[in-house]
């Protein structure tokens, strides 16, 4: 275990506080540039396991276009990124596609879904 | 065809335009569109951070659009999808053309502009060199991506760190695609700091600042691009020159309203805005013609959109009911200090002003945002040239003005 210094820009508001961490793996020290208290949240869960939303596209078959947005309904550690999009390479949905209809559930484990983001009719 | 209300262009702006025209009492109100879809440019931009602040919604683009959607069917406004707006009058009358109707004429009493804006492409920075396929605006290939479904390249060079390039490089790294770097002529980025983190620091990608393209290779396709240092004139430094090889150039480098229709009807163009000139009621210099989204000027974020586009409804609505005069007293509202840009150009004197302003500096400091007269100041944590401004001065505090509004922005 060895004492690190990090830097960090927190996305949890606009603002974009510019923060410098003194941790210990994921344990912090101290920590300056925050200018509320969530940012210290965000900075425990970056120094642990990022984690974000992921948005992509999947192929769709009897749509007016080849492919349909989704996304995770919930943030997934951003490490699993090309995995999870390995995954969703493989599959091909068909038309019609609702919102928020599940294409995967808890996918790769990460007890998040694979949601559509939009609706897509079947094309005659 | 007669009707009271007609929008063009169905993003958030004209969506929201369209619904509040009908809820302000218009009774007919039609939508032309001329995209096979209704939504705009949100259902290219499949990211999420929309409506954070209208719907209290972390929304991608396309749930953004498909939630205004829904709630322009549950009114009786008509759509025509497909529909090229070609031509549009001073006295309101809009020649359309689309495969199902072909040429189509619509008077309509009021009229919102709702077009709104296109990317700036390779001739407004002239990069010498050859001009091969390759080169495309980060816009067009996110279209590419994110609803045709391919990759425009698999070795990509990004020039300019706008935020539509941000979120490409992202995305087609996502995608399996290298993304070699983004390259910025200025000394700072011009997307959002969130976005530089999530886009670009999140999956190692460089930005170099105070780089520009100074060449491009390649006969048939792009085979590279000449990167170079610029000086602080923004001049290419001579020495600095390295070829990268790339198959793909996409740019950012900014956005401009998409105005040609409305200089037909005799809008009156602001040269700082590049949009109409127009008032707090989104009213422009013709009579009934209003305004609102990216054609009025580059808005940062959809709400704002969103909130122009109500405002733009809401008075078309008003004066086709004969309730808003399209010619009243007005006073101007004018940059003061470090002030670049403001949005309306215009107070009439019709309730509050909502005033969009852009700083022509970055002050990270709590800042004072002076309206003078009447005098009102308003604290903010900071002021930021890519984070508009957004201050509410009450109608009633105006009333009595006489003097142009000057705008000023200044550390607390
Ligand atoms: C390529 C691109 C990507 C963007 N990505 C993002 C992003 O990721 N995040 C973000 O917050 N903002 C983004 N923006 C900004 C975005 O434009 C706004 O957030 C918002 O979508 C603007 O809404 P709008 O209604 O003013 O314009 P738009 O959404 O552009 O809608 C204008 C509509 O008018 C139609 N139209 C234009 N001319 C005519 C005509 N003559 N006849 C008929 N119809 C016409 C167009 O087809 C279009 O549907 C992007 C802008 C561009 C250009």
């Amino acid at each position: 275990m060895t004492v690190q210094k990090s830097h960090f820009v927190c996305v949890v508001c606009p603002i974009g506080c510019e923060i410098d961490v003194v941790h210990e793996d994921s344990e912090i020290l101290s920590m300056e540039g925050q200018k509320c208290d969530k940012s210290e949240e965000y900075v425990r869960q970056e120094l642990l396991e990022p984690m974000r939303i992921l948005t992509t596209t999947v192929r769709i078959r009897g749509a007016r276009w080849p492919v349909i947005p989704v996304r995770t309904d919930g943030p997934v550690p951003k490490r699993l990124f090309p995995r999870l999009m390995r995954q969703l390479k493989r599959i091909e949905l068909q038309a019609p596609v609702d919102m928020l209809d599940v294409v995967v559930s808890d996918i790769a484990g990460t007890d998040a879904n694979i949601v559509a983001t939009r609706s897509m009719p079947q094309e005659r | 065809m007669e009707v009271d209300v007609a929008v063009i262009g169905s993003g958030p702006a004209g969506l929201t335009a369209a619904i509040h025209a009908r809820g302000s009492g218009a009774r007919s109100v039609v939508l032309l569109e001329r995209e096979e879809e209704l939504g705009g440019i949100l259902k290219q931009c499949i990211h999420n951070g929309f409506g954070l602040e209208q719907f209290k919604q972390d929304y991608t683009g396309p749930e953004y659009a498909e939630r205004l959607i829904q709630d322009l069917e549950e009114t009786d406004v008509q759509c025509f999808l497909n529909t090229l707006v070609t031509d549009l009058s001073p006295d309101r009358v809009i020649t359309a053309l689309s495969p199902e109707h072909g040429a189509i004429e619509i008077s309509a009493g009021s009229i919102v502009l709702g077009m709104g804006c296109r990317e700036r492409a390779r001739g407004s920075i002239g990069i010498p060199g050859t001009r091969p396929a390759g080169i495309f605006t980060a816009g067009v290939a996110q279209r590419f991506v994110n609803i045709d479904g391919y990759l425009p390249g698999r070795r990509i060079v990004i020039l300019g760190s706008g935020d539509i390039g941000l979120m490409m490089a992202r995305r087609l790294t996502l995608e399996g695609a290298r993304v070699i770097g983004v390259y910025e002529i200025m000394g700072y980025p011009s997307g959002l700091k969130r976005n530089i983190v999530q886009c670009l620091d999140d999956f190692d990608i460089p930005l170099h600042l105070s780089h520009t393209a100074t060449g491009i290779t390649g006969k048939e396709r792009v085979e590279g691009v000449t990167i170079s240092k610029v000086d602080s004139d923004l001049r290419a430094v001579k020495g600095t020159e390295q070829l990268i090889t790339c198959d793909t150039l996409l740019l950012s480098v900014g956005l401009i309203p998409e105005n040609e229709l409305s200089q037909q009807a005799g809008v009156e163009i602001s040269a700082a805005t590049k949009g109409p000139v127009s008032t707090e009621t989104m009213a422009t210099s013709v009579p009934g013609v209003y305004t609102c989204g990216n054609v009025a000027t580059v808005f940062d974020i959809v709400d704002h959109v969103a909130q122009t586009g109500a405002t733009a409804g809401a008075s078309a609505a008003r004066y086709v009911g004969g309730r808003l005069n399209g010619d009243v007293p007005h006073v101007d509202i004018v940059p003061g200090e470090n002030v670049r840009l403001l949005f309306p150009h215009r107070y009439s004197f019709q309730g509050d002003l909502l005033l969009f302003i852009r700083a022509a500096e970055p002050v990270e400091k709590p800042v004072t945002v002076e309206v003078s007269p009447p005098g009102s100041r308003i604290t903010r944590p900071y002021a930021r040239p890519n984070e508009m401004l957004r201050v509410r001065i009450p109608g009633a505090k105006l009333a009595e003005v006489r003097h142009p509004l000057k705008v000023s922005i200044r550390e607390k």
